[in-house]
């Protein structure tokens, strides 16, 4: 899946360094409910898991990915190798399962820098994970755990989170309904 | 009158100082278990020099974070914008209790460590357990609890959990931005001092010179520096003139996986190890209801020593639960390699050692035969560096030797040495079909069964997260 994904955001543009595989595998994970079995927790950009660190470093050992230095001064980015090709065609079904989720999360964030998958990733996370809906609170609740980010940028990602969540829905693989802001 | 300061000599640190508290946590059960809880397990097999326990690593561990809290809170080697991040820095009364902490957390950090320190937790402690969480519920107990609130300032038992275990590891816990920085002393991926020492440690105690590094200029050059991503959040980094002792670091655990902790021989003693525990934790007691104890008091009786004695016992008559796993061990007659991972059969198949070790079983039955897959070790590469210019760049920016640096994948089939011979000759004949036809069934049984790999104990990769 983490091979998909990173191919299908490289396809559209993304940097694709950790963070942005970071903060894409959660939104396929809490967004859409597809299981990819990773935790995540709230770390130091915002959602985070060290098992998705662990599997991308076991995916570099089996030549599945490679880094590569873009520009200097910049994080590096996950690219798929030649073998991640062979290696996805002998996965017809899983792939196919779980293309279209994979496909709308790379259409949604692949434009996105890693301060916005911040700011979006750490807002839904509130709702999700927090149960925090109301879009004033859970604004407040951005700033409380992002200092850095103003209260005009985190109502922004608030409302921004929203869109995401409604557009989702037809992609989301269980029905689990989320509360729209009030 | 009573000594305020004490001082221990140490093989790796000349000599580590412990304040008056600190002895009394020394003192204490939890840490004096330690003595009797070998580092590297069944290691000292392989390499005989290696012995040595957690009580000394432990200590090692809380000299060096005292000597990087040192540094990298030194008024010198803060810049302003760092000091604006973490306001804790300009507040003497704080970096005093938070010191005390840390080294309280270091000293502290492996006191929930199983017999031998076994990594087998999820077979040898009840769901939801593991040797993190025994740490935290010793530091928590009554019996620490006590000396914490003794101290002046009292410490809170709950920093120095977070501390001690990290954020991967204590998820329940808020870690603030100087929390974070803190844990990362100990525990973090790219210059844990939890790292430093025992791969200076262990380097020393098995003869292999390859885990040495200059740590003194490492320690002398590491820095809290604005995180590559984002100036708004801190980071353990380095200075750019210290790039060179980070490099040897990473060269250093690269050497000490390969030589030491992933050597074929320690994998299958492991595997011995844990046939053996699982074996005599099943035995027909009340006192360990199928796995290690999860309260205070049956965490401290429960070391080594016990273990040893149960092995030998259980090796000299078969009558005994765990008699072959434990004859192994103490006669040395341990299982052999009958598969080395290889690249090229990675093309094939996505794990070949899984597949032949499937094959294998159902060819000379599950007792016959073992398979290693240990966990593949990351080369921290994500901490930020400060160039001679000033600039923040990441690791991997900075040093052409981290961005060759590949993580490296070990895979390994061992075969019970009575039917050695002729496992060798079926796998050379059947190594090719085996391969092949496991790789046409790796979509089905992930469609069919997509989180648990099968029901054998030999899990193929989950290509579902791949």
């Amino acid at each position: 899946m983490l091979t998909l994904l990173n191919r299908e955001m490289l396809k559209r543009g993304s940097w694709c360094g950790e963070t942005h595989l970071q903060k894409a595998a959660f939104f396929l994970q809490d967004l859409l409910r597809v299981d990819t079995g990773f935790d995540f927790i709230l770390y130091r950009h915002g959602p985070f898991s060290f098992d998705l660190r662990d599997e991308l470093a076991s995916m570099q050992a089996d030549s599945l990915l490679e880094l590569e230095i873009k520009r200097e001064g910049y994080g590096p980015t996950y690219v798929p190798t030649q073998f991640s090709e062979v290696f996805l065609q002998r996965f017809p079904k899983t792939t196919a399962r779980y293309m279209k989720q994979i496909k709308f999360i790379a259409e949604e964030l692949s434009d996105k820098g890693v301060a916005e998958l911040e700011r979006l990733a750490t807002a839904f996370f509130i709702v999700d994970r927090e149960g925090i809906h109301q879009i004033g609170h859970r604004s407040q609740r951005l700033v409380e755990l992002k200092p850095h980010i103003s209260a005009h940028e985190a109502l922004a990602a608030s409302e921004q989170v929203d869109r995401l969540i409604e557009k989702a829905v037809p992609f989301r693989l269980k029905e689990e309904s989320f509360q729209p802001s009030e | 009158m009573t000594k305020i300061f004490h001082e221990i000599r140490d093989p790796i640190h000349v000599f580590i100082h412990l304040d008056w508290y600190e002895k009394k946590v020394l003192d204490s059960r939890p840490f004096q278990r330690l003595r009797n809880i070998t580092q590297l397990a069944l290691t000292y097999l392989l390499y005989p020099g290696a012995t040595h326990k957690r009580f000394e690593h432990s200590l090692g561990v809380m000299e060096l974070a005292g000597r990087v809290f040192e540094v990298v809170t030194k008024n010198a080697n803060l810049t302003d914008e760092v000091r604006e991040l973490l306001p804790d820095l300009g507040n003497p009364d704080a970096l005093h209790y938070w010191n005390r902490v840390l080294r309280m957390a270091a000293l502290c950090h492996d006191i929930g460590h199983l017999p031998f320190s076994h990594a087998a937790e999820d077979e040898l402690l009840p769901k939801g357990w593991n040797h993190e969480r025994l740490s935290r519920t010793l530091i928590e107990s009554e019996e620490m609890c006590a000396i914490w609130k003794d101290m002046v300032p009292p410490l809170d038992p709950q920093h120095i959990v977070k501390l001690a275990l990290g954020a991967r590891k204590a998820t329940d816990l808020e870690f603030s931005k100087w929390e974070r920085i803190l844990s990362e002393i100990i525990v973090g991926d790219a210059f844990g001092v939890d790292r430093i020492d025992y791969l200076l440690r262990d380097s020393h105690h098995t003869g292999v010179a390859y885990g040495k590094f200059d740590h003194y200029r490492l320690i002398d050059e590491l820095r809290i520096l604005p995180s590559v991503e984002s100036a708004d959040e801190a980071a353990l980094g380095i200075n750019g003139g210290g790039i060179y002792s980070a490099e040897a670091l990473a060269l250093a655990r690269y050497f000490m996986f390969s030589q030491v902790y992933y050597h074929p021989i320690r994998l299958i003693y492991d595997h011995h190890l844990k046939d053996f525990l699982t074996a005599w934790l099943s035995r027909d007691t009340l006192l360990m209801e199928g796995s290690f104890p999860i309260d205070v008091e049956g965490h401290l009786r429960t070391t080594d020593d016990e273990v040893n004695a149960a092995m030998r016992l259980a090796a000299s008559d078969p009558k005994y639960s765990g008699h072959i796993p434990a004859s192994c061990i103490m006669k040395h007659s341990h299982f052999k390699v009958l598969y080395e991972r290889d690249p090229q059969d990675v093309k094939v198949n996505s794990e070949p050692g899984a597949a032949i070790a499937i094959a294998a079983e159902c060819e000379f039955g599950k007792d016959a035969v073992r398979y290693s897959k240990p966990k593949v070790k990351n080369v921290a590469t994500d901490f930020p560096v400060r160039g001679r210019d000033g600039r923040i760049l990441p690791a991997i920016s900075a040093s052409e030797t981290l961005s060759k640096l590949q993580p490296t994948a070990m895979e390994y089939v061992f075969i019970d040495p009575k039917v050695k011979t002729k496992a060798k000759q079926w796998l050379e004949k059947n190594r090719k079909s085996i391969l092949a036809t496991a790789r046409e069934q790796e979509d089905e049984e992930n469609e069919a069964q997509p989180k648990s790999g099968d029901a054998h104990s030999i899990e193929p990769r989950n290509a579902e997260k791949g």
